[in-house]
């Protein structure tokens, strides 16, 4: 083996071991909310340096809670993080440089065919995944950076072993080796993978049949605000403070599940922030309360304006810091059609009245929560599990005759 | 060792690592599960608004004069009159009025002319404003007087309409369901508790000008209870 090689080898299992190392934080973390509460998560590009993550801001965070992260979520709860079979892959692509290092021979085709076709499959999941990112979440994740740098890195030190290669001896032997490799490449994703799915928590079922249900569903206030209208569909109320990550998040989830389609939803605003509402002794999101009552003030439009908001939460969330005159200004700005209803006392009355719908309910203090057919989706159901727990719960309502 | 065997001892340890690895991370979120299904969440639950001042002495009054007057469903009638709110009220007139002393932030005084019971701009834009701060309050109270011109009878009218105007107002202004259960009026003529010259602080809907204890009295005292009873 040339000295050449010997370097690419170790080239490919140091982008292996890269791989492995970020896909493995990464399955780390998802699996850590299998106990179904909330934890800080890593996102760093030098995991253990940076803080962790605990607000929920992060671009991992967004990552991890998007429909995305992990496949078969309507089968089982929280799905296959698709880190896991990452984590498997280059975890082989260590193993294997390990042997062909480990055998000191000179590399042939036989075997860097095979290598290229592997690295080749990171790659092609990494490129899907960072479009996803982009297009869809709307966010990158560092580790995910991370782990497509990992991918490119494998890649390109597979093709210069494969163009340092020797010719194979004869065509039935690379047949048979290219089967044997792929045989391990299978087993080596297959066994963490029904490890993860035989270990894993079952669900409670008790927990399917809702944590609760709204004391008075009815809309005596008018205060809810319809977001999505199908005919037919299962009535659905979503509980959230406008300026909340969480909100935004879980109504992204919510959309992206595809069970937003059965639902007919409608929105209760739940400001946390103690400018108007009294429940909190801090406000968690300063100039939700203006925020919330722009909403409020939009009537037809308050769904685009809900819309809006969310696509500038962080701005407006750093207005909030400055006062409730700032957001409304900027909100204002955007939407001069609805000034002459800020600061009116019909206006600032309904807001009032959206948190006394909260309260003749006797909610949690907490954001966001949402119900389906007036039962309670678990607060501990509505990222990871979303998908598993709205279909069980649909085909309920479905079975049980017709969702209204 | 043979090349074979090497390749998939290699292969075999890396795997091991990987599984238990994923079996440890996995197992841990289980048990952590079930430690936590045990474990209540405590979060605090919605509720209405019950301010330090709501002392267990002042609960006792508010509801007697809110049972008794109409508010607290059970009640009889909507609306107390002078000798009705005195005797539910069970104190003197001083010790009804310092009752209020806690509210100076919640409540306004709404001015009429003598001898009319027509909200003017002033006191349509300061009901208008106290009546939307409700925040997490459950009671509005409506306490109105009159100055003593006239006779008793005459005057006790007087403040019923007062109270009945500030009432309609907020009946036609504010679509609010629960205005039945949350509005109450006390009509007291120029018997019981009237308002003596230290309210002329308080927010009132003519603040300028003169402020005699008749001005003052010929008013309906307005202000959100954030008591739970």
């Amino acid at each position: 083996m040339s000295p050449q090689v010997r370097i690419l080898l170790w080239i490919l299992i140091v982008f292996s071991l890269l791989g492995a190392l970020f896909a493995g934080i990464s399955t780390y973390d998802f699996v850590a909310h299998l106990d179904r509460q909330v934890h800080a998560i890593t996102c760093a590009f030098v995991p253990g340096l940076a803080a962790r993550d605990a607000s929920g801001t992060s671009g991992c965070h967004a990552a991890m809670m998007s429909p995305y992260s992990s496949v078969l979520r309507t089968s089982t709860w929280g799905g296959i993080p698709i880190s896991l079979p990452g984590l498997a892959v280059f975890a082989f692509l260590l193993a294997f440089a390990l042997h062909l290092l480990l055998s000191g021979q000179p590399l042939e085709r036989a075997d860097t065919w095979f290598l290229l076709a592997a690295t080749l499959l990171p790659v092609v999941v990494s490129a899907v995944y960072f479009a996803i990112a982009v297009t869809k979440v709307g966010a990158v994740c560092k580790l995910c950076i991370g782990i497509y740098v990992a991918s490119l890195g494998v890649l390109v030190a597979a093709v210069l072993l494969h163009w340092r290669a020797v010719r194979p001896r004869g065509q039935g032997a690379t047949w048979g080796r290219f089967l044997a490799y792929a045989v391990q490449g299978v087993a080596f994703v297959l066994v963490p993978v029904l490890l993860y799915l035989a270990l894993k928590p079952a669900y409670p079922q008790a927990a399917l049949a809702g944590c609760g249900s709204l004391l008075h569903p009815e809309d005596k206030y008018d205060v809810r605000i319809a977001v999505a209208s199908r005919a037919g569909g299962i009535p659905a109320i979503e509980v959230m403070d406008p300026l909340c990550a969480a909100c935004k998040g879980f109504t992204q989830r919510l959309s992206a599940s595809g069970f937003e389609q059965q639902l007919e939803l409608e929105v209760v605003l739940f400001p946390l922030d103690k400018e108007c509402n009294w429940m909190v002794s801090e406000s968690l999101h300063p100039g939700a309360c203006a925020v919330s009552e722009t909403i409020l003030a939009a009537g037809p439009q308050a769904p685009a304006v809900l819309a809006w908001v969310f696509d500038h939460q962080e701005e407006l969330r750093r207005l909030g810091d400055l006062g409730a005159a700032a957001v409304q200004a900027r909100v204002k700005q955007e939407f001069p059609e609805i000034a002459s209803n800020l600061g009116k006392p019909a206006t600032k009355s309904r807001l009032n009245r959206s948190l006394r719908w909260v309260v003749s309910n006797s909610l949690p203090v907490l954001t966001p929560q949402l119900y389906v057919g007036g039962e309670k989706v678990c607060d501990e159901d509505t990222d990871l599990g979303l998908e598993y727990v709205l279909s069980r719960l649909l085909e309920r309502r479905g079975t049980a005759g017709g969702g209204r | 060792m043979n090349p074979k065997l090497r390749q998939l001892v290699i292969a075999g340890v890396v795997l091991l690592v990987t599984s238990v690895l994923v079996g440890v991370w996995v197992g841990s979120a289980a048990r952590r599960l079930a430690a936590a299904e045990d474990a209540s969440s405590g979060v605090a639950l919605a509720s209405a608004a019950d301010e330090g001042y709501c002392t267990g002495e002042l609960k006792v009054i508010l509801r007697r004069v809110l049972t008794s007057c109409g508010l607290v469903p059970g009640g009889s009638t909507r609306g107390c009159q002078p000798l009705q709110a005195k005797s539910v009220a069970a104190m003197s007139g001083g010790d009804f009025n310092a009752l209020f002393a806690p509210l100076a932030e919640r409540a306004a005084i709404i001015q009429f002319d003598q001898d009319s019971a027509e909200l003017d701009l002033g006191a349509l834009t300061l009901l208008d404003e106290t009546f939307a701060d409700q925040s997490g309050a459950s009671y509005f109270l409506v306490v109105s007087r009159a100055s003593p011109e006239g006779s008793v009878g005459y005057n006790r009218d007087l403040s019923r309409r007062r109270a009945s105007a500030v009432l309609d107002h907020l009946q036609a202004s504010f679509n609010d369901p629960d205005l039945e259960q949350e509005v109450g009026l006390l009509w007291l003529g120029e018997e019981f508790a009237q308002l003596d010259p230290e309210f002329c602080s308080w927010q009132r809907s003519r603040p300028v000008g003169l402020c005699s204890s008749a001005e003052l009295n010929r008013s309906a005292f307005i202000a959100w209870i954030d008591c739970r009873l």
